[in-house]
């Protein structure tokens, strides 16, 4: 009894009538699980896309095939691996073709919900680096000795090989989600915020 | 203003102008209570999906949006000790006042170092665009201010370590 200090309990984690127990998979909509090999083989597709020169083609089909619930051992894995694939489409296409390409899938049908999903990569793509980095620094111990020029040089570089580009590749996600807002406007991230498909 | 820091502040401007749409909302665990959902955490459906915005991998906005409040967080740049000293020298100097900014808040989120939280009542009391305003004009400032703070110290240092060596001259 005296092991465990009773005032520090959660009550309302015991009680199933709590909002604290909200199950949140009742405001999911039913998506099927993906599987990993099945993203594999998707990405293998949308690179030969990429490499015949299809920008275009590729980050289409990579924003409609978005794998939203995958299995729950996997999880992390097939997600992991979209958001790179997402990543190298936005690494390919030049800055000056950005409006105009984006105009096209948004006019084309579903155009709004690829540019949601758009959103979402970009959000997610930004938010990549600061867990990494936050990581990066729960292994180096104490937050200050981490702060040496060094230690972050050595940092970029591990960040540059995944998103190529002198600031992580951030400056890709930055643009892109400069001339997204420009035309589907702040809809477009509250759809973000509010959306429980997360990629 | 610099090359990549533009996008980076438009960027965070539509985000912070889409979290900030606060509705009035009172606690589902206690009666007559009204607290930020966001930092009581207390029932997950009303916390919505947090948003990162990162200029590189030093300097970033997180963005926790709930049904009535915004938690900001930002995090300076420090290229190196002397400028993380100063910060944190700064930071602290300002959330020891916090109760004069209003929607600053009193300790900052992890790996953070200065946090913001908005609920409806300001957002009621404020202007909107204002409060969005003032947070992008903190971010640009506070860069500024560091980064001159460095320059005085320096030069400081310099011209102290040249009058404390003439005697051995």
């Amino acid at each position: 009894m005296a092991a465990i200090n009773w005032r520090t309990i959660n009550i309302d984690a015991l009680d199933p009538e709590s909002a604290y127990n909200f199950d949140l998979s009742t405001l999911t909509p039913t998506i099927q699980p993906i599987s990993t090999p099945d993203v594999q083989t998707l990405s293998g597709q949308i690179r030969q896309l990429l490499r015949g020169g299809n920008a275009e083609g590729a980050l289409r089909g990579a924003l409609e095939n978005a794998p939203y619930g995958a299995d729950e051992q996997g999880k992390v894995m097939p997600q992991a691996l979209h958001t790179t694939l997402v990543t190298e489409c936005l690494n390919q296409i030049r800055a000056t073709e950005m409006s105009p390409l984006l105009q096209r899938i948004y006019q084309s049908d579903g155009g709004s919900e690829l540019c949601d999903t758009l959103m979402k990569y970009l959000y997610k793509g930004m938010g990549q680096g600061a867990a990494s980095h936050t990581s990066g620094n729960v292994h180096g111990g104490g937050g200050g000795r981490n702060l040496t020029p060094q230690a972050t040089g050595g940092f970029t570089q591990a960040g540059g090989r995944s998103f190529g580009g002198g600031e992580g590749g951030m400056s890709v996600f930055l643009s892109w989600h400069e001339k997204l807002v420009e035309m589907v406007g702040p809809g477009s991230i509250v759809r973000v915020m509010s959306d429980r498909r997360t990629v | 203003m610099s090359q990549s820091l533009r996008p980076y502040l438009s960027c965070v401007r539509s985000t912070l102008t889409a979290a900030l749409s606060l509705s009035n909302f009172a606690s589902q665990a206690a009666e007559r209570h009204n607290v930020p959902e966001i930092e009581a955490q207390s029932s997950p459906e009303l916390l919505l999906n947090p948003l990162t915005v990162s200029r590189n991998q030093e300097e970033r906005v997180l963005v926790e949006p709930s049904v009535n409040s915004v938690r900001v967080s930002i995090r300076i740049k420090q290229a190196d000790e002397i400028e993380h000293i100063l910060v944190h020298k700064f930071t602290r100097f300002l959330t020891q006042r916090a109760e004069a900014f209003f929607v600053l808040r009193r300790k900052a989120v992890e790996g953070y170092d200065i946090s913001f939280l908005i609920t409806n009542f300001h957002t009621e009391e404020m202007l909107k665009h204002k409060l969005v305003d003032f947070i992008i004009q903190f971010m640009e400032e506070v860069d500024k201010e560091i980064s001159e703070m460095k320059l005085f110290l320096n030069a400081r240092a310099r011209f102290v370590a040249e009058s404390f060596l003439t005697p051995f001259d």
